[in-house]
């Protein structure tokens, strides 16, 4: 099929770069994430069934704790403030798996293109490589906020949670959290591409954010030193202010400083998130890393 | 005045080693250690123990994550240069490990050179290197080079998008892709349910997206059938007629004969010949190739035929039957040679299957060059 054309006349060659372009691919990252998604059933499962395995175990702890009628529910109230232990502890859990299913998702999303053999591919293209990052990111989202909602449905419904805040409130403290542990999530990613092997990592960061982050307990029960720790850590402001606006009917007013230094975790770890992915590309292409499996 | 589509100036590419020796000067010929496809080039993440020791601290430490440093130096391309025309199909043809995909890599922009540099369509690869990706199509991995839980329609789509093809182009140009390629009928099937013929056919028609002046196919036909890979050799002839400029890489020298208008052989990171097919074939002309299947073959052997006047090359490889080895000898005189082969390998117990003498293929000239075969 002979043609006399021009093929090196960009007039004869479609596809030029602009920024309505670039959303365009950004766009088309986000429809392959979420098509990929939809065509691995087993995330059913995960979406329904790990919402109520997970925070089970604290739970059935607690009452046995609380002792015969909940006698111990006044201490716990002495240091926690509350004596919902249901409640307090549904939103660390829910917190909590929220940051471990970003690991494991956006985390591996470069090195999961990679085990295919596709990352080279898409990076071959003239395309922003960091909307490869932020595409997975974006459905990604879009399911986690499915699993939320049906996370704080089953609680209602299997463990009796009642939820006495401000919805608008709730939906505000998820979005100045997004920033910090989507951003925790783009940092790893860029690791796990240069490490491979990066299974470890994932537990050791989640194993900190259960013990620093008070998902099940108040940090008040903690060592100063850890205490200190948890105050370095955004999951912690999540989950306090989650607590706060889905449980204690805490104002805007009251939230404030938590959703402050939260936006400022948020900027500092995409921050983070995009230095480290240019190092990764820069030595990915010293080293040929994106082609190894 | 010629226009180069595709220049390259000596390119060379290094990659740390943990386990290589000191690195060999190869401009002295000494052996340098070459990987083509490397597979471990960074440091080993890993604990390491400081035992205590009159130097060392006394007391035992882990460091978790201290990477080993690199003891050496893997050179891959040992410098590179090449210069093709515009609508010509160059082929680089070497054998596993040469340097032929670490090449590509460096022109498409995946691979910093370590030195070094190329220019495609006029953009620099290293300055320029988004200029560069929007001239060019690549099928690098093949069939690992597309989704396969997507379907070919949605593959072809979603890198439109990347390439930044408008919608409504980008339908038309897929339709017309498809077409070409033959699966009209099976463009909203999932991928993973192709053959592999199918799926170089996917990796094609998503190289060609962009309708791109340079084409770059990195070892398009391997793993695919006979027939499969007749279409693809057809397909790269089409491209050619249609005006792009193509630079393949091969192990194949059938390929590549068939194929190029200009043959690079590469070995060991470097071009050790560049010119068209017949003019690399004139160059050994004189020599007759002596194609001797020998069973009870003995190592020793090589020497003893080397040794014979007259007898320019030689290359053993084994057949995969029944013990039987294939000898090939380059001589400029079979005639007068031949019975003193025969003769030496009477000698030495060895048992003749088949004989044939031909002239010269590809092969052949690799033979010459480097002293070993293609597919060795």
């Amino acid at each position: 099929m002979a043609t006399n054309i021009d093929i090196l006349s960009p007039a004869n060659r479609p596809g030029r770069p602009s920024f309505v372009s670039e959303l365009r691919a950004f766009g088309g990252v986000v429809r392959k994430e979420w098509i990929i998604f939809r065509r691995y059933p087993s995330w059913i499962i995960a979406m329904f069934v790990w919402p109520v395995i997970f925070p089970a175990v604290y739970i059935f702890t607690a009452r046995a704790l609380a002792g015969p009628n909940g006698a111990g529910m006044a201490i716990f109230n002495q240091t926690a403030g509350t004596t919902d232990y249901l409640g307090y502890i549904a939103i660390g859990t829910i917190v909590w798996m929220w940051q471990n299913v970003v690991l494991w998702n956006v985390g591996f999303a470069l090195r999961e293109e990679q085990l295919r053999g596709t990352l080279e591919t898409n990076w071959l293209s003239p395309t922003w490589r960091y909307s490869f990052l932020l595409g997975s990111s974006v459905t990604q989202l879009v399911t986690m906020c499915v699993f939320l909602t049906v996370s704080a449905l089953e609680f209602w419904l299997f463990f009796g949670v009642r939820y006495n805040g401000n919805l608008g409130l709730v939906l505000l403290v998820i979005l100045a959290a997004i920033p910090s542990i989507y951003g925790l999530g783009i940092a790893f990613a860029s690791l796990v591409v240069t490490a491979k092997e990066a299974h470890t990592f994932v537990f050791l960061i989640r194993g900190m954010i259960m013990i620093f982050c008070g998902i099940t307990y108040p940090l008040s029960v903690m060592p100063g030193w850890m205490q200190g720790v948890s105050r370095w850590l955004p999951q912690t402001y999540v989950i306090a202010a989650m607590r706060q606006a889905a449980l204690g009917g805490a104002s805007f007013t009251e939230l404030l400083p938590d959703l402050v230094i939260l936006l400022a975790f948020g900027v500092a770890w995409l921050v983070i998130g995009y230095l480290l992915f240019s190092v990764m590309e820069r030595r990915a292409r010293q080293t040929g890393a994106i082609g190894q499996y | 005045m010629d226009t180069w589509t595709i220049e390259a100036d000596n390119l060379v590419k290094k990659f740390p080693h943990r386990t290589a020796p000191a690195e060999k000067n190869a401009n002295n010929g000494q052996a340098a250690n070459i990987a083509d496809e490397h597979s471990e080039q960074l440091p080993a993440m890993e604990p390491i123990m400081i035992e205590s020791s009159q130097d060392a601290p006394s007391s035992r430490r882990i460091w978790p994550f201290k990477p080993r440093k690199p003891q050496g130096w893997l050179t891959a391309v040992a410098g590179v240069s090449l210069q093709i025309r515009r609508g010509e199909i160059f082929g680089l043809l070497g054998p596993n490990g040469a340097g032929k995909s670490t090449t590509i890599r460096m022109l498409c922009t995946l691979l910093e050179p370590t030195s070094g540099t190329a220019r495609i369509n006029g953009f620099d690869i290293r300055k320029q290197a988004n200029q560069v990706r929007q001239s060019l199509g690549i099928v690098l991995g093949g069939e690992r080079s597309i989704y396969w839980k997507l379907t070919a329609r949605e593959n072809l789509a979603y890198f439109a998008s990347l390439y930044h093809i408008p919608p409504v182009q980008a339908r038309r140009r897929i339709d017309e892709l498809l077409d070409r390629m033959s699966l009209t009928a099976r463009a909203d099937d999932l991928v993973e349910k192709f053959s592999s013929g199918m799926k170089q056919r996917v990796a094609i028609a998503r190289a060609l997206l962009a309708n791109p002046p340079v084409i770059l196919l990195d070892e398009p036909t391997i793993g695919l059938d006979p027939q499969a890979a007749r279409q693809v050799r057809d397909l790269v002839k089409e491209l050619q007629s249609e005006g792009h400029t193509i630079l393949l890489t091969t192990h194949y020298m059938e390929e590549a004969d068939q194929l190029s208008n200009r043959i690079g052989i590469i070995d060991q990171g470097r071009i050790i010949a560049l010119d068209t097919p017949t003019a690399l074939k004139e160059r050994i002309r004189s020599e007759d190739i002596v194609h001797l299947e020998i069973s009870g073959w003995r190592p020793e052997l090589e020497k003893t035929l080397k040794r014979i006047p007259s007898v320019d090359g030689l290359a053993v490889r084994y057949t995969g039957r029944d013990s039987v080895w294939d000898v090939s000898l380059q001589t400029a005189n079979s005639r007068a040679v031949l019975p003193v082969i025969l003769d030496s390998l009477s000698h030495n117990g060895t048992h003749l299957v088949n004989m044939n003498i031909e002239k010269p293929s590809l092969e052949d000239v690799f033979i010459n060059l480097t002293g070993k075969a293609l597919r060795d």
